[in-house]
């Protein structure tokens, strides 16, 4: 039972980390956060969802086109709404901060109502992945869907964090999170950059809402609790952090699941809140993160 | 450029008496209405506009003088609500005892999350704030056997007469900003503005930056909780709604629109958006998709908020006036 319900968390847990990564790389490279992460998980889940059922597409491309229409939603809102911050950048921070928030929340409500508007406030189930009868594997009952769908997770996750680390544009973007304006005089196209983080993240939160779109059904608002725990779990593993944000989920979906058993099971949505109070009151940087010097 | 750096001045006079004065008169303008036969409908609009714009002047207590992002003015509506409508169904305690209290449990709610988030400089507040009204708002939905979910609990009316909200509404809000400007007028209101405007700089000049944080974001959620246990008297059914993000949306679509930073702002957007709302929600719904592109234009060519626009341009011929007079006297000298 332990066992089952430590590896049911784990797997919670790397979704989590899918939609945490993106948001810490925004944070990492705008030191903004993304108040319409939440709403970048429905497109994607709605897109991987209406494809299916309302065009046929099949499951294999129905799957990219959900990544690419989150990333390009990304894309978009980096490029109309978040380049202003850049003319504020470092000159103000609390201009900077104060239109961050407001645009990005107002974004989030703006996505939730149009999505409202054309698809109605229902939840539409998403098709499984790979059908077929659920696999014992070491005693855990996991369905093919689920272990495809964390196949993809976890390819994608690790993917990310490995060109992060050794790619050039992983490295660009590191660059750009340590010093912005010195990344700039290296030559490094910091505009460039945050687009390609911005979008980046966009595909990561929508590829996690069509990976679960099959078992949390989307619904217009369906992002907000998703969104919710990317927010710990980046609080939990220092802003900015990547190897954070994959350690940090999966221990919010393994402290989750543990709750739920031990705890209460209707009650395991606020998990969350608890954790985040005693991160800020015991490690306010978080597992990864690195004490912010003020100049 | 130049344009883009005069936009993030905030307005000169802020807290000038000019716009509590015409807050009041606006006040004092609406008082009369029922009495001169403004429908039954349209009192409610207008008592929901004066609620609304309780908490939107809380938010700008926060957002527009001192600097800080709270995603939770409706959390903590909805919190003061509840805590008036629990003690009333299981201890039978009087709305009267019951609507401080739900200001007083607001005020301490605040005061923790404010000590927990704002010794640290960076988005803490907000995502604190948005994590803890959701999750408030899902305990009063799951916990049925207390709260009866979405359901709600009943509470008891206040008056009998729907006028009566009215002026009570009314009160308030006048009792709020006059409050709110007598504070921003001590010293107080200065340390605000000066984390506001440069939280270093303010905390080098001896300035206890974060007390006073602190101290912002509990009283701006101890009124938030009061409006929200007044607002439940009124509509006598205390629901998870009550605390829904888009409430707190249109809270910030008030403020932007109406001008952060402005004493005035806030009431004159409460005004705006709600009496728009009743045309666009007849028009189908489209209110929570208007106000966010307003708020997302707003925030990127007019930060200022109407009110700000407006004040600016007063300053703006003040400053004309006082250049000429200055350019007199040095004729004046030279001649």
């Amino acid at each position: 039972m332990l066992s089952s319900m430590l590896v049911s968390g784990l797997i919670t847990g790397t979704f989590y980390a899918l939609m945490a990564l993106g948001l810490t790389m925004i944070f990492g490279v705008l030191r903004i956060v993304n108040f319409a992460h939440g709403e970048f998980y429905m497109i994607g889940g709605f897109a991987y969802v209406l494809l299916y059922h309302s065009l046929g597409v099949p499951i294999v491309a129905a799957l990219p086109a959900a990544v690419v229409a989150g990333a390009a939603l990304g894309w978009v809102v980096e490029r109309l709404l978040i380049r202003p911050v850049y003319a504020e950048m470092g000159a103000r921070q609390q201009g900077r901060d104060e239109y961050a928030i407001i645009v990005t929340f107002a974004l989030s409500i703006l996505l939730i109502a149009a999505m409202t508007k054309i698809v109605g406030p229902w939840s539409l189930q998403g098709p499984r992945l790979i059908d077929g009868p659920p696999l014992l594997i070491a005693g855990i009952r996991v369905s093919p869907h689920q272990l495809a769908a964390l196949g993809i997770a976890l390819f994608f996750l690790l993917g990310t964090l490995y060109l992060l680390n050794y790619s050039l544009w992983g490295r660009q973007i590191r660059a750009v999170a340590q010093n912005r304006s010195a990344a700039a005089v290296m030559g490094v196209d910091v505009g460039k950059v945050s687009t390609i983080v911005f979008a980046t993240a966009g595909g990561l939160a929508a590829l996690a809402g069509a990976l679960l779109s099959n078992m949390i059904s989307p619904s217009p608002d369906v992002g907000a609790f998703p969104a919710i725990k990317s927010y710990v779990i980046i609080v939990l593993g220092g802003l900015g952090s990547p190897l954070g944000a994959l350690i940090g989920g999966l221990l919010l979906g393994v402290i989750e699941n543990l709750g739920a058993i031990y705890i209460s099971f209707s009650y395991r949505d606020t998990y969350g809140l608890v954790l985040l109070v005693v991160i800020l009151l015991v490690r306010p940087n978080g597992l990864f993160g690195e004490m912010r010097r003020e100049v | 450029m130049a344009a883009r750096v005069s936009s993030l001045r905030r307005p000169a006079a802020p807290t000038s008496r000019t716009q509590l004065a015409i807050a009041l008169l606006m006040l004092a303008a609406l008082a009369p209405l029922p009495t001169l036969g403004l429908e039954i409908y349209w009192q409610g609009v207008v008592i929901t506009s004066l609620y609304y714009a309780m908490l939107a002047t809380n938010w700008n207590l926060l957002a527009g003088y001192t600097g800080l992002f709270s995603l939770a003015p409706a959390g903590f509506a909805m919190l003061g609500a509840y805590v008036t409508a629990l003690l009333w169904t299981y201890a039978g305690v009087s709305p009267l005892i019951g609507i401080p209290s739900g200001a007083i449990v607001c005020a301490v709610v605040g005061l923790i999350i404010g000590i927990l988030t704002l010794r640290l400089s960076g988005p803490y507040l907000a995502l604190t704030t948005l994590a803890l009204a959701e999750i408030l708002r899902v305990i009063a939905l799951n916990s049925f056997d207390i709260t009866r979910g979405e359901i709600g609990l009943e509470v008891p009316a206040l008056f009998s007469h729907q006028s009566s909200y009215y002026y009570m509404f009314i009160v308030a809000v006048g009792c709020l900003l006059i409050g709110l400007h007598w504070l921003l007028g001590k010293p107080c209101g200065l340390y605000l503005r000066a984390i506001r405007n440069d939280e270093t700089g303010a905390r080098a000049r001896g300035v206890r930056t974060v007390f006073w944080k602190v101290f912002a974001f509990t009283i701006s959620s101890g009124f938030c909780g009061l409006a929200g246990a007044l607002f439940a008297h009124y509509v006598i059914i205390v629901s998870p709604s009550i605390g829904h993000l888009l409430v707190t949306g249109l809270v910030m679509s008030m403020v932007v629109l109406g001008g952060m930073g402005t004493l005035l702002g806030p009431l004159v957007g409460a005004l705006l958006v709600n009496v728009s709302s009743e045309y666009l929600r007849a028009a189908g719904d489209y209110q929570h998709i208007v106000f966010p592109i307003i708020v997302i234009v707003f925030a990127r060519f007019c930060r200022e908020g109407l009110v700000g626009r407006i004040a600016m341009m007063f300053n703006a011929r003040a400053g004309v006036n006082a250049a000429r007079g200055s350019r007199t006297t040095e004729v004046l000298a030279s001649s």
